[in-house]
């Protein structure tokens, strides 16, 4: 099995995120605040307890290189916060939105993050060193719905060339059912790439690459680790990879058997983990000719027969569909048992990669869910059940 | 790309219909000769899902209601009918149980039943998210 840890930490999990030596893990236990645990012993101690904003904090990130957590919610606004002296001390950045905000990012270099909110409008902030306050950008164009996930690419558009960290490109996903890339360029921040080829990616809020391959929400949009390939969710049971991400993208949906997925993560240039509704990572791998297709799960295969892959809520409104005998075909005890045996017993809403960023594989990552569970799992002994695409 | 090419106008629909009517002589022959699952093929094939024309939706769907009815065994037919199709035959049969007639809701029951092992529930998924390819 690959689940390393599992610690049921609340009710619920709205979002996590690991500090930088992965030690401490931040979470929102489904309210407005944000709880601090670290790893003491094998045990787990509540270090601190963030408490500033008014309504569910909807995303988490904690940088890696200059430790600082950001934090959005639904009241609209974003801390930053910095620790000093043992406590975390907050910094308000004004978003500018007037609804929810429902993701957020830190850019690869660190220096800006990305919100994106139900006011169809993506903040980008940075900080300005001589007010000493964070400014919010906003690229107010092009999305017609909620933005649900944002993705910075990992180094800057041209990783063949340059070697420089820009992060300029941004990918966002929305109920409306695109995927879309945009450049967040900004004077005096970023760094202009002599070599850029188009001018479009210099400018502020510029789209440069829409995907229309969902009929249904998009969620969850992740980079392969070097910045060529797409992946995203749409809530019709569907995954899409975008190869080539530039002027011809190489698009292609996988259908799969199961309940939506909400989030993916790249644990290789050719392999992504999707985690959803169904509450077993899924693994996709591109073969060869580079065809993307459902892997296995994650975890060990359970027996399917007829019924008792389905939890025993479901085998129970079946039985009332089909009107038949269903009950006498033996269901495995599902009827018993809340839990289906796996890691998580409700939607995991979030996974989050637990290796140094921008390695090329990542080894270990952790789940966050619906049922207040984190599991820490470890693919180092699933190398060779993985294949050679990982 | 999806949704950026034009619904079909009511002119084309004309067109749609006598193709329609085309696959329903054919239908009914490999019916007479005892060939359910082919007819049930031809019915799916070109299941027109762009026309926001209810006449040339409802034209299909009799075709298709006709397939369905003749089919006895499930498991074969399912056996031979191609991946591709499981999410067109899931979206006819929520047509089918939404008529509300006894004949077709069995059979209907029946063969969402078994489809549902074969598919999965991502197929019942794509069939309730797309609202645009509606047949």
């Amino acid at each position: 099995m690959a689940v390393v840890d599992v610690h049921r930490f609340a009710e619920s999990i709205t979002c996590h995120a690991w500090s930088p030596d992965h030690s401490m893990v931040a979470f929102c236990p489904n309210n407005n605040e944000v709880h601090i645990y670290k790893s003491v012993q094998d045990q787990w101690e509540r270090l601190h307890v963030l408490e500033k904003h008014d309504q569910i904090v909807s995303g988490i990130d904690w940088s890696s290189k200059s430790n600082k957590i950001v934090t959005v919610s639904h009241d609209r606004n974003s801390y930053v916060w910095s620790l000093e002296g043992g406590e975390w001390v907050p910094t308000l950045v004004i978003l500018r939105l007037n609804r929810a905000a429902l993701c957020v990012q830190w850019s690869p270099k660190e220096n800006k993050f990305a919100v994106g909110s139900g006011a169809k409008t993506v903040c980008i902030c940075y900080y300005e060193q001589e007010n000493n306050w964070w400014v919010s950008k906003l690229i107010r164009k092009r999305h017609e719905s909620s933005v649900t996930s944002v993705a910075w690419h990992p180094n800057n558009v041209r990783a063949i060339n340059t070697t420089s960290c820009t992060s300029i490109l941004l990918a966002t996903t929305s109920t409306d059912g695109k995927c879309r890339v945009f450049s967040t360029f900004i004077k005096g921040v970023d760094v202009k790439d002599p070599k850029a080829g188009s001018p479009a990616e210099s400018k502020f809020g510029e789209q440069i690459l829409q995907l229309d391959l969902s009929y249904s929400w998009a969620f969850g949009v992740k980079w392969s680790p070097s910045g060529n390939t797409l992946a995203y969710v749409g809530h019709s049971s569907m995954i899409y990879f975008v190869d080539d991400v530039g002027p011809s993208p190489l698009a292609q949906s996988v259908a799969f058997r199961d309940l939506p997925l909400r989030d993916v993560l790249f644990i290789s240039e050719k392999m992504v983990i999707g985690v959803g509704y169904d509450t077993n990572p899924m693994v996709f791998a591109a073969d060869d000719t580079g065809i993307w297709s459902f892997v296995r799960y994650i975890g060990e295969k359970k027996a399917v027969s007829s019924g008792s892959s389905y939890s025993s809520q479901f085998s129970e409104a079946f039985t009332k569909f089909y009107g038949q005998s269903k009950a006498t075909t033996a269901n495995d005890g599902s009827e018993s048992s809340k839990s289906r045996g796996g890691v998580h017993d409700n939607c995991i809403n979030s996974v989050v990669p637990l290796s140094k960023a921008g390695s090329p594989k990542v080894m270990r990552f952790s789940t966050s869910g619906l049922d207040g569970k984190i599991a820490i799992w470890d693919l180092e002994n699933m190398q060779e059940e993985l294949g050679h695409q990982f | 790309m999806a949704g950026a090419g034009g619904f079909v106008e009511a002119d084309n629909a004309e067109a749609i219909i006598a193709r329609i009517e085309t696959k329903s002589s054919k239908i009914e022959s490999l019916l007479k000769q005892y060939k359910p699952v082919e007819a049930l093929k031809t019915a799916l094939e070109g299941s027109p899902p762009k026309t926001l024309d209810e006449r040339c939706k409802s034209a299909n769907w009799i075709v298709v209601h006709r397939a369905l009815m003749a089919i006895k065994d499930i498991e074969g037919m399912l056996n031979a009918l191609d991946v591709e199709y499981y999410d067109i035959l899931m979206k006819y049969l929520y047509r089918g149980l939404s008529t509300g007639d006894r004949p077709t809701c069995d059979q209907c029951l029946k063969i969402h039943e078994k489809l549902t092992d074969r598919a999965g529930l991502g197929c019942i998924l794509r069939c309730l998210t797309d609202t645009i390819n509606t047949v």
